[in-house]
């Protein structure tokens, strides 16, 4: 009984903050609602006995993408003049599209209700492994491929990001490596003899 | 009684909500990309419900690498973002047509 009660009301608050995300006309308050989402998810995701992915939605969303988005915000200066109509105007068409794909999906979803009916008693998963080791020995030994993949896709993310943003100043002092290495020792140096002085 | 009806229902709500974002959106680039993460939430949201009453732990394994590639391009859009702004002065999607005739 509680549970039903906590995903009611954690999804209602869900559904109304994601409206928000899309509704609102500054991005600010879209970022704040989005991280008000995604801790909403991440509770939801505790109820499906998903502890570690949950926490991991949190720490990683909240805690570093969001703060990117609101860093980029902050450095933007996109809030100028542009008070006109914050929708375009295929809006009315677009929001009917929508709602009629939400009806097709739930129609679809609960149409077969018996489908689903076997699984919907769950037995407890074995409950003195806790849903982090689990899923720590899953990923370092089923899923050791992916898991370095995943670890690559990071790097390349990194670098990326780094190439696209870095800008070099103009009248920089920097080494020039080609040159470095492509040096000719005879023409920097010249050996000549001397006679012996006192 | 919650079956995985009531999961997959939000995640179909929380998805549509997310398409729609992405095409009434006229103000910039920024919201685009959050839409874009609410419609990962959506997708993690079957995928956790399912490995919750099948009990098979590989729709856990898949969301965490779902998150890991989802936050990879949240860095590189906003880098993209960032680079954008500093060529056109703009982010806004109306402006952005220079790719266009």
């Amino acid at each position: 009984m509680i549970k039903e009660l906590i995903f009611y009301s954690f999804s209602s608050v869900l559904i109304c903050s994601s409206l928000a995300v899309v509704l609102f006309r500054n991005p600010v308050y879209s970022a704040v609602s989005l991280i008000l989402s995604f801790i909403t998810s991440g509770f939801l995701w505790l109820l499906l006995e998903a502890e570690f992915l949950a926490i991991v939605l949190i720490l990683v969303y909240v805690g570093a993408v969001m703060v990117l988005f609101l860093f980029v915000i902050m450095m933007l200066n996109i809030n100028e003049e542009k008070e006109k109509l914050s929708f375009n105007s295929i809006a009315p068409f677009a929001v009917f599209i929508g709602l009629i794909i939400v009806i097709e999906l739930i129609t679809i979803i609960w149409i077969n209700s018996n489908q689903f009916s076997n699984s919907s008693t769950v037995i407890q998963q074995s409950s003195q492994m806790g849903n982090t080791l689990l899923l720590g020995t899953e990923l370092f030994t089923n899923y050791i491929l992916d898991f370095e993949i995943a670890g690559f896709i990071l790097l390349l993310a990194i670098i990326v990001a780094i190439s696209l943003t870095l800008r070099p100043r103009k009248n920089l002092k920097t080494q020039v490596t080609s040159e470095q290495i492509n040096v000719d020792p005879k023409k920097r140096m010249k050996l000549i003899d001397m006679k012996e002085t006192k | 009684m919650l079956t995985l009806q009531s999961y997959l229902t939000l995640g179909a709500i929380i998805f549509s909500i997310g398409v729609i974002g992405i095409v009434i959106n006229r103000k910039n680039i920024i919201i685009i990309m959050m839409c874009t993460e609410l419609l990962l939430i959506a997708v993690n949201f079957n995928f956790i419900a399912f490995s919750y009453f099948n009990q098979d732990l590989a729709g856990q394994i898949f969301v965490f690498f779902i998150l890991t590639v989802a936050a990879a391009e949240a860095a590189i859009g906003l880098a993209i973002l960032v680079a954008l702004y500093r060529n056109k002065k703009t982010i806004d999607v109306q402006e952005l047509k220079s790719l266009r005739n």
